[in-house]
């Protein structure tokens, strides 16, 4: 009798459409999707994403441009593993489909072929950088709705502590070396060796300083992308900060010998440094590997150079990794 | 000549002329001191004998005085240079740039950023120095000796022009984070941060001095020549030279601040307008007149920078404001026009019939057709099958947009050509391609978005051109010259405003350079049917009205004579083509070279008939847009290869290989 009737509820069980059994549910920018089982071949179409799901312990059986990938976010290792599937613009899609995968992520510059796509697999579209949202707040978000439809929601949180507690330490050795506090820090890319593109609010770099307690030098929106292109005649106004540049400068042999370069207030008295290569434009995670290349070029710079601002502890306000 | 005829002014005026400009360089010099430097202007006076002391002494002393002397030298060397070049080629719409220059140097510093970037940091000025006078090296190789001053070396210096501008293109798509340090030298600046560029390039400027002292003689010679008969024309060797120096000039400016080439297609032509009228009188007043001109455009730049607005590179300010100048000065000068009407070249390979390959080009289009189709590389290499239902969803809408966009682009030309009655003329020397990419990038810059392709805005932006050409075309009876001046004034209206996108350094750069590059791969199924109806739609009015366009193609009296209204049937026609662009631009992005190309092929495969001329460009357009569409995804599998991309190269090539082949014959007849 009872075997019979587990007979019956295991048949029931079994019968019930899928939508009324366990269902994960994910938000992106097209709007809410359900999942009934966790994807196992994922395509990734945007360097963002595909960082993303590196972090999240999920090996892409395709990505687009793996070779940029690998030369330009670097961290984490995409494994080779990942077959390319074409440019971040105009993936092949053929080759997508060739994949059968059954979850494609992909950016807002694809929106166009979402018909196609879908076709594929179910496609999710996250709009990582945008002027009108807050862009660390919005790579936390895809991070954690990423977790949950892998089914990997604890290990991610625990990730996060991990990651406050790693900016904790980057904190303590800038603590040991620069005392109670620092100048205010520009980070820079050189345009060229009379022009640079400085990182304004919403933008990584600046969130990265905002974690490790230091005072960005500019909070002003960029005009396009967080960054905002100053001219060599105008970098004056960072006289009594911080400025450190990202890795690779071809021209540095150009400008850094130049008088005027010299006679530059953060040149003369040493408050300028490199920054290694770190990727400004990746998901979560960036913001840490940001701050951990920051912490590197500031240890190097003698303290006491300038007018220090105290070190502040970042809040979750401030800083997305900081935990709640 | 028109130049010739008019009386020269009196010596007192050219005096006064000259005076006159000299004192604006003066006084543009000083508002460029006072604005341009941190310090006042009588802080900078006491700089001259002090040692340097503080920053502001520092700015101005290593960025704002090499600044000041920069612009002045490279308007001198650039509007000498464009000067020269126009009276060469007797023509008024040329410059070096059109011959190849500036085009050589970026890809020589694109290539070698990529592949030598040390040396690219070191040595980029010499990269690009060579890379510009190999590019006007080719360009005058291929003209051959006999056509220096004619159409041979204007279509040589075109076809070189775009080959190299899509290998560029290609190449910065395919490694945009490489070449990132070169937008800034892409968009002209003229920044500096010492001496250094000042150093190098003020004793490569030496042949200046014998250059305005030797060469009016040969140059008054040149235009008295062009009067009388061909063949009583120029020696060689005083032409080739003058072109070298032209060239020469242009190149070491070009290496010195990067693209800012409007300047000199601007600057002989205002000095013309302001009554320059010997050769001599041209081209020193050209190089005065280019100096003001420069520096008036930078401290434009200078003024924009200082605006909040970021940093303005020097070449955007000197397109925005030359761009309507172009415009104004074309309005004013009125139906005089440019010399760019030319005759036809004669058709070397008339020979053959054109019936045999109108028989045989339908099969080659239906080949190309199904290879885009069922034979392409696939996840296990080459597959030749019929497509499943998704994939064939993903290869119909590509191919019926090739096939449309080539037939629709060829239409266009054939009809230009003959309605202009310029072999040159094609859809995107009228602008209306630039328009409509203009449209889009513009919309993407103000309303801070990522950009994408939106038919309706490109649309739009065609449309504007084309109500800003009839608009012109009516007080000019749609006169050949101001049509075109419409489209260079775009072109590079258009360029800079791209090279403005590209210095901010936003993640953008990469969809505006694929938007560029002219791509099939973001048509959907329904645009593709409807760009296919629409073309369709107007090739059978074209064919239907091609009696009126062959009457405007043989003359304006013939046509007149015949009954034709000649400003209606020109309306009509200049609508159709542009309809024709705007249908395919706003849908593929710009696809440059293949209307140019595809009547001429037809016409050189025999076709002198209007009729056989169409349905043979249409059929050549068709095929060879499905050739180079399948090209693109075959190249570099998995990555593709834009359309418009492969087309230009694949039609730079047969034309570049067309141009080579057909000179003997040329001469022997």
């Amino acid at each position: 009798m009872k075997r019979t009737l587990y007979r019956c509820l295991a048949l029931l069980l079994a019968i019930v459409p899928p939508t009324l059994q366990a269902q994960t549910v994910v938000r992106d920018d097209l709007g809410v999707h359900r999942f009934a089982r966790v994807p196992q071949r994922v395509v990734s179409l945007s360097w963002e994403s595909t960082e993303q799901l590196l972090q999240l312990g999920i090996t892409p059986i395709g990505v687009a441009e793996g070779d940029g990938y690998r030369t330009w976010v670097v961290r984490p290792a995409l494994p080779a593993a990942s077959r390319s599937v074409g440019s971040r613009l105009e993936p092949n899609l053929e080759l997508v489909a060739a994949l059968k995968p059954d979850l494609i992520v992909i950016g807002p510059t694809l929106q166009s072929q979402l018909p196609l796509l879908s076709r594929i697999a179910p496609v999710l579209l996250f709009d990582a950088y945008r002027s009108d949202h807050d862009n660390a707040a919005k790579a936390k978000s895809v991070y954690l709705q990423l977790a949950r439809l892998f089914d990997r929601e604890a290990p991610a949180r625990a990730r996060l502590h991990a990651l406050d507690r790693d900016l904790a330490r980057l904190r303590t050795s800038l603590h040991r070396h620069w005392g109670a506090g620092a100048p205010p820090v520009q980070v820079i890319r050189f345009a060229n060796s009379t022009m640079a593109y400085a990182y304004g609010g919403n933008s990584m770099p600046v969130q990265a300083l905002q974690c490790l307690g230091l005072r960005p030098a500019s909070t002003a929106p960029g005009l396009a992308w967080g960054i905002r292109s100053t001219p060599l005649l105008a970098m004056d106004a960072w006289s009594r900060d911080i400025v450190l540049y990202q890795q690779p400068f071809d021209q540095a042999d150009k400008l850094f010998p130049s008088p005027l370069w010299q006679a530059m207030p953060f040149v003369r008295d040493h408050r300028f440094a490199a920054m290694r290569s770190t990727w400004s434009y990746g998901g979560l995670f960036s913001i840490y590997y940001l701050a951990d290349a920051i912490t590197a070029a500031m240890l190097t710079l003698p303290a006491g150079t300038g007018a220090a601002e105290p070190f502040t502890r970042p809040s979750a306000r401030d800083c997305v990794l900081a935990a709640d | 000549m028109e130049i010739a005829l008019t009386p020269a002014l009196s010596p007192a005026g050219k005096a006064g002329r000259y005076g006159l400009t000299l004192l604006l360089i003066v006084a543009l010099a000083v508002l460029h001191l006072a604005l341009g430097s941190p310090l006042t202007l009588a802080a900078q006076w006491q700089l001259l004998g002090t040692p340097l002391a503080g920053l502001n002494d520092y700015q101005t002393f290593y960025a704002s005085w090499p600044r000041l002397l920069m612009a002045l030298l490279v308007g001198l060397a650039l509007g000498v240079s464009g000067s020269l070049i126009q009276q060469l080629t007797q023509n008024r719409l040329m410059s070096p740039m059109t011959l190849g220059a500036a085009s050589g140097a970026w890809l020589a510093l694109v290539c070698c950023t990529i592949w030598l970037p040390g040396l690219a940091a070191a040595h980029g000025q010499w990269a690009a120095l060579s890379g510009a006078l190999s590019a006007a090296a080719l360009v005058l190789c291929i003209a051959g000796p006999r056509g220096l001053n004619g159409l041979p070396l204007v279509l040589a210096g075109m076809t070189i022009n775009l080959l190299l501008g899509a290998i560029t293109a290609a190449l910065i798509l395919l490694h945009d984070q490489y070449v990132r340090e070169l937008f800034m030298w892409g968009a002209g600046d003229l920044a500096q941060n010492d001496w250094h560029m000042v150093r190098w390039l003020l004793p490569q400027l030496w042949p200046l001095l014998p250059l305005i002292l030797f060469a009016p003689r040969p140059l008054t010679l040149l235009r008295i020549g062009s009067q009388g008969a061909e063949g009583r024309g120029m020696a060689l060797v005083p032409v080739l030279l003058l072109l070298l120096v032209a060239l020469w000039l242009s190149a070491v400016a070009v290496t010195a601040v990067g693209l800012i080439g409007f300047i000199c297609l601007l600057t002989p032509n205002f000095a013309r307008s302001l009554g320059a009228r010997t050769a001599a009188d041209e081209l020193l007043y050209s190089g005065v007149l280019g100096a003001a001109l420069l520096l008036a455009t930078d401290l434009l730049a200078v003024l924009a920078g200082q605006g909040g607005a970021g940093a303005v590179p020097t070449g955007v300010a000197a397109a925005l404001l030359g761009a309507p100048g172009l415009l104004i000065f074309s309005l004013r000068q009125g139906n005089r026009g440019a010399a760019l009407a030319r005759p036809e070249p004669t058709a070397a390979g008339a020979a053959r019939a054109p019936h045999r390959l109108l028989r045989r080009l339908p099969l080659l289009v239906l080949a190309f057709a199904l290879a885009s189709l069922c034979w392409l590389p696939g996840a296990d290499g080459w597959q030749l099958a019929w497509p499943d239902a998704l994939i064939w969803s993903m290869r119909w809408p590509r191919t019926l947009v090739a096939l449309a966009a080539g037939t629709g682009l060829a239409l266009a030309g054939v009809i230009l050509q003959r309605l202009l009655r310029n072999p040159l003329a094609s859809p995107d020397i009228l602008g209306l391609s630039a328009g409509a990419t203009l449209a889009l990038v513009l919309t993407a810059l103000l309303l801070h978005q990522p950009l994408q392709q939106n038919g309706a805005v490109a649309a739009a932006g065609s449309v504007v051109v084309l109500l800003l050409l009839l608009w012109l075309g009516r007080r000019h009876r749609y006169a050949p010259a101001s049509m075109a001046l419409v489209g260079i004034s775009l072109a590079a209206l258009l360029e800079a405003v791209l090279q403005f996108a590209l210095t901010r350094g936003s993640a953008d750069t990469f969809t505006i350079l694929g938007w560029l590059a002219g791509s099939t791969y973001h048509v959907s199924g329904s645009q593709a049917l409807w760009l296919a109806a629409e073309v369709a739609v107007l090739a059978a009015l074209t064919f239907a009205g091609q009696r009126s366009l062959t009457l405007l193609g043989i003359g304006d009296a013939v046509a007149a004579g015949r009954g034709l209204s000649l400003g209606a049937a020109r309306l009509g026609w200049l609508s159709l083509a542009a309809l024709l662009t705007a249908c395919v631009t706003s849908l593929v992005g710009p696809i440059s070279f293949l209307g140019l190309l595809a009547p001429h092929i037809a016409r050189l495969s025999g076709a002198r008939r209007l009729p056989a001329q169409l349905g043979l460009a249409a059929l050549f357009g068709a095929a060879l847009l499905l050739l180079a569409d399948w090209l693109g995804r075959v190249l570099i599998y998995p990555a593709q290869l834009p359309v418009g991309i492969v087309a230009s190269v694949v039609c730079g090539l047969y034309l570049l290989g067309g141009l080579v082949l057909l000179r003997p014959r040329r001469r022997a007849s």
